[in-house]
């Protein structure tokens, strides 16, 4: 009998120690470079000894003139750069709103409720049962107030207690946090994607809290669950423009006007995902918040495939046979994403990746074009570039299609599955409750950089680079202060209702 | 006229929404809760009850609606039992019998207002509208969706509150359905769970095979729990009730004899004066007793499940005497002796006969069946909030169980001594009639509370 043979093993670790090697080379280039530079420098000097240096140097003839005029040349250089260096964004920080307790709804509640509302259509019934199983979301899950009745009641003065009740509760919790005092917001942006009352809900902060009447205000409405990015964005130029400023965003989803009360299937999936939520948002350009905050933006990238009629019509909001409103999700959906996906990776990815990836991915890329076009495309490994994953928490199946495509460890997505069991799909703010989760969980160092990734109607995908600029101790403040010990949880694959 | 009538009480109570409530806390998932042989002989009856509350100060309507709701929420977190739903699942051991899985739905709340104030509305309401402050659904034909428990929450607009709660009397009996208001009370009031609910199976058996030669309690189920059909004289007259204050029967019966409690006395005092009703002239009509041996059991008053039996009484001599006084003396007696012989054993013996032997619900057929429930007050009051103070307990028990008449004896809320008591009777309309023109009923000064509201053609 041979014995059996182990070439796999030995030559998997000799292919790791190659790539790290190679990995090393190419990053570290300019500094491999200037070594051997420096060497040769010091060496000369030595050999000269100082008396012959001396004499180099005052063989030179400087003038006063020469020298006033080179510095004043270098000068003229070194206020230029730093006037055209784009203005440092700092995220101060940044408060999610937790749904109260009386706001559960339970599966069995859920299945319940959907049984006695559509009484007629058990098989819309049974579709939602099976959505819901596989779902991925917990038990504690929250939905508004007005449609914890029998049958939901989502009137218009519903949709204003909902919006009140989750903005104003994230911004008090927000001014706790920052010290910030209402009086000295100069931009406010708000993102709700369904629910749009005039007057705005921009306007009703701006009420409540009694702002300035200078305040640079702005309403996102309709640009789905990736328009956190577009505010952050917007808020981003918006900060180029006013210096010494700083910017609240607040992203949310109103739930109460936008449940859905047919039948068809489609339509029904929102229904089973989304939830309460809502995030707050200080965002500054002051040198003095340098200190105290919590991340720098580092870049902010945003694709849109729209253009794409397939991209477009993919999410779509429009009335059924019955004239209930609902929003139509196309079933090529993930294909859709993942096509955008890849679009948004081809910008960011020469941005962020490590000289190392970047070269591979070309060689890969002519290789494809000139060679052979059935060479399988590198993928880079964006795990060199972040430490932190944030994916939208849209629901388990975009979760699990980002991990497969970018090649992720469960440990990276667990921000993002866990928001979706304890939160459901918040929409624009699930990317804040799983950055709050990785801070919950003592894992956000000095210097780690975050990946937020969002998906949205359109068909759009944007994506923002932060970097860590102080280690957040725990026990921290926020949504997940009084569940973080239980999780991480295990998600079985169906839960049998 | 009482049409008109009719339709202004029909418009005082108006419906504002129904939802779910679910407890704050996820229960563990998966459980199964078994009933007791209790709980399952009492399968197709319910219990509805409501509690008025009368306020001095004015509120924003639907303030303590909410202020309810999310208290109630706290509570139902030590409630698995009541927030799950009923399944028959064959346990191996256990044949198709009704279990509760608790799968954390929730309890259906719906929210009423009604016009004018507590006061009023009791002055003038009869059964069928005291009823429109309870809500109650029955069983779907999928039971696993079905809630088992209701809660109305009612608030009057120029001021009081009514609380309805209605149940399967499957999984409680009235004296659980009370303890489960005090808890939501005292938790909404002091925050705090002073007396939270145990639940556990009944004392095991014994092993020796001891019973009782002369097992009255048994006889009466073994026979009770075979009757199926309800007699043909309790469908043909309409069941009417009506609400009595006995201010002190204790004074007026004349008892000196230690350890008779004004239950024992109010229900001879309706016996006597039903069978006259009756038209029963040497007779008494049949009559049982409805006790809560939780004491006897040693259980807990908190414990949560059927823990009632219902005793027939038996007269052991016959009739003779004209003197109505020397009757009802005579009946208090063997009442008594019902109360007094219930002992550990008795009611032991009659659980292993259920676990063995019987399926059946147990029917009280054509009985006047006296419901004790004088002992469910407490020297703590039970109040939702510091200036809502209880003023009235209303308790109704329906199905197979109710037998031909019904007197529910009830502590007293208002000042009246100790010893008052409050007795909802349920009889057929001729026999109710008769009854409150009972010269020795009237001779205990009795306070008419509610009325019922004659037919028209009867």
């Amino acid at each position: 009998m041979p014995p059996p043979k182990m070439p796999d093993l030995s030559s998997s670790m000799k292919h790791k120690y190659v790539k790290l090697g190679y990995q090393y080379l190419v990053n570290n280039f300019p500094t491999l470079l200037l070594i051997p530079i420096l060497a040769y420098t010091a060496l000369e000097l030595f050999r000269m000894g100082p008396e012959e240096i001396l004499n180099h140097l005052n063989s030179l003839n400087f003038s006063l003139l020469h020298i006033l005029g080179s510095s004043f040349v270098i000068m003229f250089f070194l206020t230029v750069y730093f006037m055209s260096k784009p203005r440092t964004i700092y995220l101060v920080d940044y408060s999610c709103f937790k749904p109260p307790v009386t706001c559960r709804v339970p599966f069995a509640t859920f299945m319940e409720h959907s049984r006695l509302n559509l009484i007629d259509t058990p098989k819309s019934v049974e579709f939602q049962m099976r959505i819901l199983e596989r779902s991925g979301l917990g038990e504690e899950t929250c939905l508004p107030p007005a449609i914890h009745y029998i049958p939901p009641t989502p009137t218009m003065d519903a949709a204003r207690s909902e919006a009140e009740l989750v903005i104003f509760t994230a911004m008090d919790d927000l001014f706790k946090k920052t010290g910030l005092k209402p009086k000295d917001i100069d931009i406010l942006i708000v993102n709700c994607s369904l629910f749009s009352p005039t007057p705005s809900l921009s306007a009703m902060i701006i009420n409540k809290y009694k702002l300035r009447s200078n305040i640079k205000s702005l309403n996102l409405s309709g640009m789905g669950c990736s328009a956190s990015l577009i505010s952050v964005d917007v808020a981003r130029d918006l900060l180029q423009v006013h210096p010494n400023s700083n910017a609240v965003i607040v992203s949310t989803e109103i739930i109460t006007p936008n449940y859905y009360q047919g039948k068809e299937r489609a339509m029904l999936l929102p229904n089973c995902l989304f939830r309460m939520g809502a995030a707050a948002i200080l965002l500054s350009n002051r040198r003095s918040d340098r200190w105290r905050a919590k991340y720098k933006l580092c870049h902010l990238v945003r694709t849109h495939k729209g253009a794409e009629d397939k991209s477009y019509y993919c999410v779509y909001q429009q009335e059924d046979d019955e004239s209930h409103v609902g929003i139509n999700l196309n079933k090529d959906l993930m294909a859709i994403a993942g096509e955008a996906l890849k679009s948004n990776i081809t910008t960011i990815g020469p941005l962020v990746l490590p000289a190392s990836e970047q070269l591979l991915f070309l060689s890969s890329l002519i290789g494809r074009k000139i060679f052979n076009a059935k060479w399988k495309p590198y993928i880079p490994d964006f795990k060199m570039a972040f430490e932190h994953f944030c994916i939208h928490a849209g629901g388990r199946a975009v979760i699990d299609e980002l991990q497969k495509s970018l090649q992720l460890s469960a440990e990276h997505v667990e921000a993002s599955r866990m928001t979706l069991h304890r939160f459901g799909n918040t929409s624009s703010s699930s990317l804040w409750y799983e950055l709050s989760y990785i801070e919950a969980k003592g894992k956000m160092k000095r210097g780690d950089r975050v990946w937020q990734i969002a998906f949205g109607s359109g068909f759009k995908c944007n994506s923002a680079v932060w970097k860590s600029n102080r280690t957040i101790k725990t026990p921290t403040e926020g949504p997940w202060s009084d569940c973080i010990d239980r999780y991480p949880v295990f998600i079985p694959e169906v839960v049998k209702l | 006229m009482l049409l008109k009538e009719k339709t202004i009480m029909e418009d005082r109570v108006r419906l504002i929404c129904k939802r779910t409530v679910v407890s704050t806390k996820p229960v563990e998932q998966g459980r199964l809760y078994r009933f007791s042989v209790f709980d399952h002989v009492m399968e197709p009856n319910h219990i509805r009850l409501v509690y008025y509350y009368r306020t001095s100060k004015t509120r924003e309507p639907g303030e303590i609606t909410k202020k309810l709701r999310e208290s109630l929420a706290y509570t139902l977190n030590c409630y698995p039992i009541v927030t799950g739903r009923l399944v028959k699942e064959t346990d191996g051991t256990e044949e198709n019998r009704w279990k509760v899985k608790s799968n954390d739905a929730g309890v259906r709340m719906v929210e009423a207002r009604a016009t004018g104030t507590v006061e009023e509305w009791r002055r003038s309401v009869n059964r069928e509208e005291e009823l429109k402050l309870v809500h109650w659904e029955d069983m779907y034909h999928l039971p696993y969706y079905w809630s088992t428990f209701y809660v109305q929450v009612t608030e009057f607009e120029s001021g009081g509150l009514a609380i309805g709660l209605s149940c399967t009397h499957l999984l409680a009996d009235p004296v659980c359905a009370m303890m489960f208001i005090r808890t939501w009370a005292d938790l909404t009031l002091t925050r705090n769970m002073m007396t939270p609910p145990l639940f556990h199976s009944l004392p095991p058996r014994r092993f020796t095979s001891h019973k009782l030669s002369n097992n009255q309690l048994l006889s009466h189920y073994i026979r009770s729990c075979s009757l199926t059909a309800p007699p043909s004289n309790v469908t043909e007259d309409r069941m009417v009730t009506t609400t009595l204050l006995f201010p002190d029967p204790m004074v007026q019966a004349g008892e000196n004899e230690q350890g008779i409690s004004p239950f024992e006395i109010l229900s001879g005092l309706l016996c006597v004066c039903v069978s006259r009703a009756k038209g029963k002239r040497n007779e008494l009509t049949d009559m049982s007793l409805c006790l809560d041996v939780r004491k006897l059991l040693r259980l807990d008053q908190s414990y949560f499940g059927n823990c009632m039996v219902y005793h027939k009484v038996h007269y052991s001599k016959p009739v003779t005497t004209k003197d109505r006084l020397l009757l009802l003396s005579y009946v208090v007696k063997e009442i008594h002796n019902v109360t007094k012989g219930l002992d550990y054993d008795t009611v032991m013996d009659l659980v292993e006969w259920l676990s063995s032997n019987n399926n059946n619900p147990i029917s009280n057929g054509s009985d006047l069946v006296c419901i004790n429930l004088e002992n469910m007050a407490n020297s703590r009051p039970m109040m939702f909030e510091e200036d809502l103070m209880l003023s009235h307990v209303s308790c109704y028990v329906e199905g197979p169980v109710a037998g031909g008449g019904q007197a529910i004896v009830l502590p007293s809320q208002l000042s009246e001594g100790p010893m008052s008591r409050v007795v909802m009777v349920t009889l057929p309309q001729r026999e109710m009639v008769k009854v409150l023109e009972d010269e020795l009923l009237q001779s205990f000064s009795p306070v008419l509370l509610m009325e019922y509201t004659k037919l028209l053609n009867q």
